[in-house]
């Protein structure tokens, strides 16, 4: 770091001698547009090779002060640029033409490329230079916020795969888009380097993606990677950082001595005036903090520390009854957040070498990253390796190939369900992490609940990692002929093999060692699949005014995937250079899977355009598939339109606007990876825990025997997604403001669903049916603007807004709902999909305050009795004072199954990224903001933190100073008692429901460019340097670690202690030589 | 080159015809690792189906009740269902530890409690399998007849067995056998005649003895048979089959039907498919599969808290319980009717290094056999250390459950430390003979044959009495319990016969046969279902209620009334039967 201030004050020496070279004379001059005469306000006149500049006025007036002999550069977005000598002259008329690239910018879409005039379906154009600002190894979560239509989530874990949705969630299975790399699909792209990238579209619509048929609904995103292209050029770019962990008493917990105060409490809530007696605080008024918490409520002098006897890598389970823990409380309370949470660093380092001419082209890079986790032992570290390449072997045909090799390194927590994060608000302060002799101190010790040490959970991970090694590429081969055609023919594919090594120790520190023995697991998954496509391309213009193109293609898939587990009991040691599957003594099991499916497509796309202005575009795919038998294959047709408003006469006069073009398009996208290829068949099968018997009474093996293990349906097809959009693409003032706005709609039906059948029908896995029906609807917007201050100062800016809207519209017979997501309610579940709502909504009761007193109480039961003629009728089951007071959501003066409503939905309203550059001479400055609106949170760390009475453990300030007492009625929590009821915290309900909205900046960064000509006297082409933060600040009401929170398609948003999402600081440099 | 770009288009021309033309054949992709009907519809295949019917009795998969929820939402011994809510036992652990437990504790039955719907599952998963044997095995046509009787008898049996449980859950449940197409049936039939004639079949058709002990045998299928009689206070049917299965009866491996001299014998992995065992789920320990599933997963979490076990603390066993084990020390019987008058010693708010001295009230020997408790030994694990081993002793009691618990000694053969509690290799006893002969009693009771009863309920309490060298003793050394026990007996121990001609009545020899199934078979699964049929269950569990209330806190404003006789259908199961004309099921009445 200190050596990049270094740098940078170096470079402000030399940007002060570049200013002292003067100009001689003053130059004044008008700049037009070519073809309309009008004058161009704010063109930026530069003095060639300085940073001498002015912009044109208004009327295109400008005047600059420059030496007689100098080159005036004339440039604006969407001209070509123009030189001009200045030759002595002070006056000077200049016209500018629109540039020709600009109306020729050509974008990827399926198959192939188009202008991107001649769009006629919703493509979002990624700037691939805003989003490799992002400090994420992995491109998925760089793209967060960068275009509308498009809603990322991520968690702060190294090496997450974070959740993308196209366009709102489209189905109650996988709604990952596929990516298409190179013209290759796949559906994880979490091995790509970024900066490898050289573009990134987002096809949204039935326009753009249906002719990626049955595998399109979810949204296709096509990656291209970078060629090489002029002169050789080695490029390296650095960066390193730090990543921030929060300060402090994170979770907001209580300290040990305020803990014990909340266990009196609690205890003399619910059984009033009876003596308490308590394993560790004493039986006195006031509970006392012992010295020892093992053996319980020691007091100092009682305990022989010298009989602590405790072997940590114990190999018999039954030496467990002989160890002689001793563990001192810790008064201060053990801060467990800050125990398993550090700053760690983060880097990235990137090499390249291009070149590319007539003959072809060449790139070979390296990428290598590093991120360590803020969480102990977690961390993702990635090599990556690229060589494209491509040959023109004569004028009208090339060959070439992309070929990407990747390793990586991971080690992850699991981020549902119950992991050491969720350990650190669970387990209690006053235990330390070690004991008397530095041996993991934990629930051991009595009557302090069963929260694991979360220091001893993640140390045993140390040694887990899961590598993964991938080769992705293609090879394709390139012909025209007969001037009008082109047939191109594509094969590529992966072959991917993860290898994951988890050793589990023994436990000992725990009340319910959740393990007495050693193991090692090992698996190993390989992955393999190929696509073959074959296309054949007619262009042609006729007369000047019909554009036509026409695309015929084949493409065939085949894909495996093979996992294989081994696991091993019963080391001698635990070395990690010891233990392997073949040194395990005890048990060893192994176990497999193997499945394998294939596509068969053929494909079709027509576009015609007229005099320019009239466009109209056609796709048809047919796909065939091995996951459906009857029928195997489907059709998928698209059609859309465009008109070109401002290419018509009458537009001519418009001069602010340049381009304006009205965009339609229908289609039908499938999805078919919501089945498992099995789906069709009725099996049996066998499986040693659930159909295997000791039918001989042996006590010590199991028989085989076989059940029925899925139930078939060989009748599924594909999901339908109908999709209408209309879109406007409006570039104004001189492209100084470039508007796209899309909306759409999308019916998606024959919605594959697993409708659970009823038990009688058995406990096999239920076919798949379509029956569901959903739909989505929203508005994509993003605006760009150019702004010039002056010559020097220079802001682009990038509004990207998302919103989407769904809504459940049937799921199947007789079925309005599907619930999900029990956690350690009564069985009731936290979220339900149900019919006219969107996909996971919270459900629950409503809280409308708590019992204030008993005469509320009996009032409400009178009413309940009288309403139900039931003399012994309660309100609402476990009624109590100072208990929450459910909302009578039907009216029957009741509380029933009936009154539970949707207390609040995880889709948000909108979300929207705003990134703004600034460069001010060499300088430059960009910001990007991320905002999510409307979105509600279910925060389930309060169930384990507010409520004394859910499970002994760690409880919230919130708990002890904000619960309800006779005193404090106006309460957040209600009243502290030993026992969980339906009237606290054994039901879902609104107690934990929150706003999740948020605003977080993504990135702030400053950078600085080494002027041109200092570049050349060092020898070098481009050097800039760079420091920025990540993740500076978020403005949020959310009460928890972090409001960004990923899920499943149909369950997210559900907070159990999030892998926040840090602060970073960090420099870079990009080199260019 | 001009050849090379020829060869390009038409390597592509014809690749491309190639692969669609055998694209059939390219799409065409079996289901991996499966089997399909046909290749099991033979003598082996209809053979390893049954094996899986077996297999389905203890309800369990790998880390989950078969079909998912908690292992503990299914357990075959039904500790649950049957005795935490028949006033056996309390819940445990700590409040909001399982509060699911919580409102079948308190007779708050909500058809949305999540364990119902598991335990439904689990059941008629079972009733699939059995199903599929007997499906199978009409396609199969190399068979020998007896061997054909021997498959469908078994089949039967276990069908029998998982309606059984349903009937006495549920009550009203929809039948579905080998010849149901459509699988949403409605509930609106008593199935008692099915049942019956499961086990019917079961009893004509199943040999007295099979290779493997596991099975089930003729025996086995006449002792259900009797069973199914008795609910349906068929009392001379009942009658009639005990009498056969009591005189004649021999387990699957051809041991007369007796009851073992040692009362622990039947929970002892060690001892298990003795002659007591008329029907018993086998369960294994340490099988090779890394898991618990095959190993009384279904009571995992009822082992002490903070215990050497690793346990959570369930299944505490009630005061009231422990006190109807009080026997006068005079005439070695029961308190019956006033047995909570004069409780039995515990150690309620006393921390255990504290000292407290066991009661020396005289006391059925049973009792320590069935419950664990402060000072007492606890197999051969020590002496019971009292409130370390709860979780909340206020909340659950000061006992602790002992018929699962497996021996020290033994603890490498037969437990099972693969998961984070133990599992062990002691036997489910669906019926033991013990069970048979008070069963036996209660029909000839009812029947007027009081002298009959008197005979097989004394049968029982004389086990006990004849054999005081069974009864629990001091350990030799209480640091070394390992060491073994001495002839010094742990409790103040008393226990006799009913004097000749002692039933004066079938009512009041109703109210002793009531009373011996409890203390015989307690902390089995039975009382709730038995209280229930015996039309008695709203006075004695609300009067259980009232009394163990005022020692935890637990049990407080528990209420039992008459709808809570059958546990509610699963709210779940419902809405799955939901058709355009609305909901096949259809709710019990009273919820």
């Amino acid at each position: 770091m200190k050596l990049s201030l270094l740098l940078f004050s170096s470079f402000l020496l030399f940007q002060i001698n570049i200013h002292a070279q003067g100009g001689d004379i003053t130059v004044n001059g008008t700049v037009v547009d070519a073809e309309t005469g009008i004058p161009i306000p704010a063109i930026n006149v530069i003095q060639q090779g300085t940073s001498n500049g002015v912009l044109t006025n208004f009327d295109g007036e400008f005047t600059i002060e420059v030496p007689t002999d100098a080159v005036l550069e004339f440039s604006y977005i969407g001209f070509a640029t123009k030189e001009v000598p200045v030759n002595g002259q002070t006056e000077m008329n200049v016209t500018l033409s629109a540039e020709a690239a600009a109306l020729e910018e050509v974008i990827v879409v399926g198959y192939g490329t188009k202008r991107k005039v001649d769009l006629t379906g919703a493509v979002s154009v990624v700037d691939v230079e805003s989003m490799n600002r992002q400090s994420s190894p992995q491109v998925s979560e760089r793209l967060q916020g960068q275009v509308s239509g498009v809603t990322i989530a991520s968690s702060g874990q190294p090496g997450e795969a974070p959740q993308v949705r196209i366009r709102g969630i489209n189905t109650f299975g996988n709604s990952n888009p596929l990516y298409v790399v190179d013209g290759v699909p796949t559906e994880n792209i979490n091995h790509l380097n970024p900066n490898d990238i050289s573009n990134l579209q987002v096809l949204k619509d039935a326009g753009s993606a249906s002719i990626y048929g049955a595998r399109a609904a979810n949204g296709v995103i096509i990656v291209t990677t970078k060629k090489g292209a002029g002169e050789l050029s080695i490029n390296y770019n650095g960066s390193y950082g730090m990543q921030q962990v929060p300060e402090g008493n994170v979770f907001d917990m209580l300290s040990p001595q305020e803990q014990a105060e909340l266990r009196w409490r609690a205890m003399q809530n619910t059984n009033p005036g009876e003596p308490i007696v308590d394993l560790q605080y004493g039986d006195g008024e006031q509970p006392v903090l012992p010295y020892y918490i093992l053996p319980a409520g020691a007091s100092q002098g009682e305990v022989d520390e010298s009989t602590y006897y405790l072997d940590p890598y114990y190999t018999d389970a039954n030496e467990l009854g002989n160890f002689n823990q001793i563990i001192r409380a810790n008064h201060e309370g053990t801060n467990w957040f800050q125990e398993i949470f550090n700053n760690a660093p983060i880097m990235n380092h990137d090499f390249s070498v291009s070149q590319g001419g007539e003959k072809g082209s060449v790139l070979f890079s390296l990428g290598y990253s590093d991120q360590e986790g803020t969480l102990k032992n977690t961390f993702f570290e990635r090599y990556t390796a690229r060589v494209n390449s491509d040959f023109n072997l004569s004028e009208n045909f090339r060959i070439g190939e992309n070929l990407a090799v990747s390793i990586s390194d991971n080690n992850r927590v699991g981020l549902s369900g119950e992991n050491a994060i969720n350990h650190a608000y669970r387990i209690e302060p006053i235990i330390p992490v070690y004991d008397i002799a530095g041996n993991f101190a934990g629930t051991q010790a009595p009557a302090l609940g069963l929260g694991y040490n979360p220091v001893a959970v993640l140390q045993r991970n140390k040694n887990n990692l899961t590598r993964t090694s991938r080769i992705f590429g293609n090879m394709f081969a390139e012909l025209d002929f007969l001037d009008v055609f082109t047939a191109r023919t594509t094969f590529g594919g992966t072959y991917f093999n993860t290898n994951g090594k988890f050793f589990t120790y023994p436990q000992y520190e725990n009340s319910q060692n959740q393990t007495t023995y050693s193991e090692l697991e090992k698996n190993a998954v390989t992955g393999y699949n190929w696509t073959w496509s074959n296309t054949l391309q007619y262009k042609q213009t006729f007369n000047d005014l019909h554009n036509v193109s026409v695309l015929l293609g084949t493409e065939a898939y085949y894909n495996q995937y093979e996992e294989i587990v081994g696991v091993s009991q019963g080391f001698y040691s635990f070395d990690p250079s010891y233990v392997s599957l073949s040194t395990g003594s005890g048990t060893q099991t192994n176990s497999g899977f193997y499945t394998e499916d294939a596509l068969f497509s053929v494909f079709g796309r027509l576009d015609y355009t007229f005099n320019d202005k009239y466009l109209l575009g056609a796709t048809i795919r047919r796909d065939a598939t091995s996951r459906f038998t009857n029928p195997r294959h489907g059709w998928f047709p698209a059609v859309s339109a465009g008109w070109r408003i401002s290419q018509e006469d009458f537009m001519a006069n418009v001069n602010w606007i340049t381009e304006l073009k009205l965009r339609g398009g229908y289609g039908i996208m499938g999805n078919q990876s919501n089945v498992d290829p099995a789906n069709a068949f009725t099996t049996f099968g066998s499986n040693r825990t659930s159909s295997y018997y000791d039918i001989n009474g042996s006590n010590s093996s199991v028989e085989e025997g076989f059940y029925r293990d899925r139930i078939g349906n060989p009748n599924a097809t594909w999901e339908k997604n109908v999709n209408t959009n209309i879109g406007i693409d409006m570039n104004l003032f001189q492209n100084r403001l470039q508007v796209t706005a899309d909306y759409y709609h999308k019916n998606v039906v024959d919605l594959l669903y697993n409708t659970e059948l009823s038990a009688t029908a058995g406990v096999a896995t239920f076919p798949f049916v379509n029956i569901a029906e959903m739909k989505n609807s929203g508005l994509d917007l993003s605006a760009t603007t150019y702004v010039d201050f002056t010559s020097d100062l220079r802001m682009n800016s990038t509004l990207t807004f998302t919103t989407y809207e769904n809504e459940i519209i049937n799921i199947a017979e007789g079925v309005d709902y599907f619930d999900q997501v029990a956690r350690r309610f009564n069985g009731s579940a936290i979220v339900r999909n149900a019919v006219g709502h969107s996909v996971g909504q919270f459900h629950g009761y409503k809280i409308e305050g708590f019992w204030d007193s008993l005469e509320e109480i009996n009032t409400a039961n009178q009413a309940a009795q009288s309403s139900v003629g039931n003399p012994d009728a309660l309100y609402q089951s476990g009624i109590g004072v100072g208990r929450f007071r459910y909302a009578d959501v039907n009216g029957d003066n009741i509380i029933t199954a009936d009154d539970r409503t949707f207390l609040g939905n995880p889709n948000p309203d909108f979300t929207a990224g705003l990134n703004i550059e600034l460069t001010y001479k060499n300088w430059d400055f960009s910001t990007f903001l991320y905002g999510v609106y409307g979105n509600d949170i279910w925060n389930q760390v309060k169930w384990w933190t507010d409520f004394y009475g859910t499970f002994i453990g760690a409880k919230s300030n919130t708990a002890l100073y904000d619960s309800w007492t006779p005193t404090n009625q106006n309460a957040t929590a209600p009243i502290q008692e030993t026992g969980a009821s339906f009237s606290t915290s054994q039901v879902p309900n609104s107690y934990f429901v929150e706003d999740g909205s948020y605003l977080r900046a993504k990135n702030v960064q400053l950078g600085f460019t080494l002027p041109t000509t200092m570049a050349e006297r060092f020898g070098i082409g481009r050097l800039r340097v760079y420091v920025q933060a990540i993740n500076l600040f978020t403005i949020t009401n959310y009460s928890g670690l972090d409001p960004e929170l990923t899920g499943t398609a149909t369950a997210f948003g559900i907070d159990e202690g999030a892998y926040p999402t840090t602060r970073q600081f960090i420099g870079g440099i990009n080199l260019t030589l | 080159m001009k050849r090379m770009k020829h060869l390009f288009i038409l390597m592509a021309i014809s690749c491309s015809i190639l692969v669609s033309s055998c694209s059939e054949e390219f799409l065409d992709k079996p289901a991996y690792g499966a089997l399909d009907e046909e290749l099991l519809a033979d003598e082996k295949g209809v053979n390893a189906l049954l094996i899986g019917a077996y297999a389905a009795l203890d309800g369990q998969e790998a880390g989950n009740a078969l079909g998912g929820g908690g292992p503990w939402e299914a357990p075959p011994s039904n500790w649950v269902y049957g005795s935490i809510p028949g006033g056996d036992a309390h819940k445990g652990s700590v409040g909001g530890d399982q509060p699911a437990i919580n409102p079948i504790m308190k007779y708050d039955f909500e058809p949305s409690n999540g364990f119902f719907n598991t335990k439904w599952k689990a059941l008629y998963e079972g009733v699939t399998r059995a199903n599929t044997v007997l499906k199978l095995l009409a396609q199969v046509e190399e068979i020998t007849e007896a061997e054909r009787a021997n498959i469908a008898g078994q089949a039967r049996f276990l069908r029998g067995h998982y309606y059984f449980e349903l009937k006495k859950m549920f009550n009203m449940v929809p039948w579905i056998d080998e010849t149901t197409e459509d699988t949403n049936q409605p509930n609106d039939t008593d199935i008692w005649p099915n049942i019956e004639a499961d086990f019917q079949f079961a009893y004509e058709n199943l040999p007295p003895t099979q290779d493997e002990v596991g099975r089930a045998n003729k025996w086995a299928a006449g002792a259900y048979l009797g069973k199914t009689y008795l609910y349906q206070e068929k009392y001379q049917e009942s009658s009639n089959v005990f009498t056969e299965v009591i005189n004649s009866g021999v387990t699957s491996n051809g041991i007369a039907y007796g009851l073992t001299e040692n009362y622990h014998a039947n929970f002892n992995a060690a001892l298990e498919n003795n002659k007591e065992s008329v029907f018993a789920i086998q369960m294994v320990a340490n099988d090779g599969t890394n898991t618990i599933a095959n190993a009384n997963q279904g009571i995992m979490i009822a082992y002490p808290y903070n215990s050497v076990f690793g346990g959570s603390g369930f299944f505490n066993p009630s005061q009231d319980l422990v006190n109807a084990f009080r026997t006068d020390p005079a005439t070695g019987l029961p308190y019956i009717g006033t047995y909570n008058t004069n409780p039995v010693k515990n150690d309620m708010r006393i921390l255990s290094d504290e000292p407290f001295t066991p009661s020396n009230q005289s006391l059925d020997p049973r009792l320590d056999w069935t419950v664990g408790r402060r000072g007492i030994p606890y197999h051969d694990w020590g002496l019971h250390p009292g409130y370390n081993w709860h979780a909340d002793q206020s909340y659950g009691g000061p006992y602790s459950p002992k018929k699962h618990i497996y021996w020290q000694e033994h603890a490498d053969e037969f437990s099972d430390q693969s998961s984070w509690s133990p599992g062990n290799a002691i036997n489910v006893l669906i019926i033991r003979f013990a069970d048979v002969l008070l069963m036996a009693a209660e029909a000839e009771a009812q029947l007027g044959n009081l002298t009959k009863a008197l005979e097989y309920v004394n049968r029982v309490r004389g086990r006990m009495a004849d054999n005081p060298e069974f009864w629990l003793g001091e350990y030799i050394d209480p640091t070394q319990p390992m060491a073994g026990f001495s002839d010094e007996l742990a409790a103040n121990y008393n226990v006799s016969r009913y004097p000749e001609g002692y039933f004066t009545s079938t009512e009041q020899a109703m109210d002793i046969i009531m009373y011996e199934r409890r203390i015989e078979l307690g902390m089995e699964g039975h009382r709730f279902f038995d209280l229930v049929r015996w039309g008695v269950a709203e006075e004695v569990l609300n009067n259980y209620i009232e009394y163990e209330g005022q020692i935890t806190t637990d049990v407080r404003g528990g209420n039992f009334t008459q709808a809570n006789r059958y546990y509610p259908i699963p709210q779940r199961q419902i809405d799955l039967s939901n058709t355009a004309e609305g909901p096949v099921l259809k709710q019990n009445t009273g919820y």
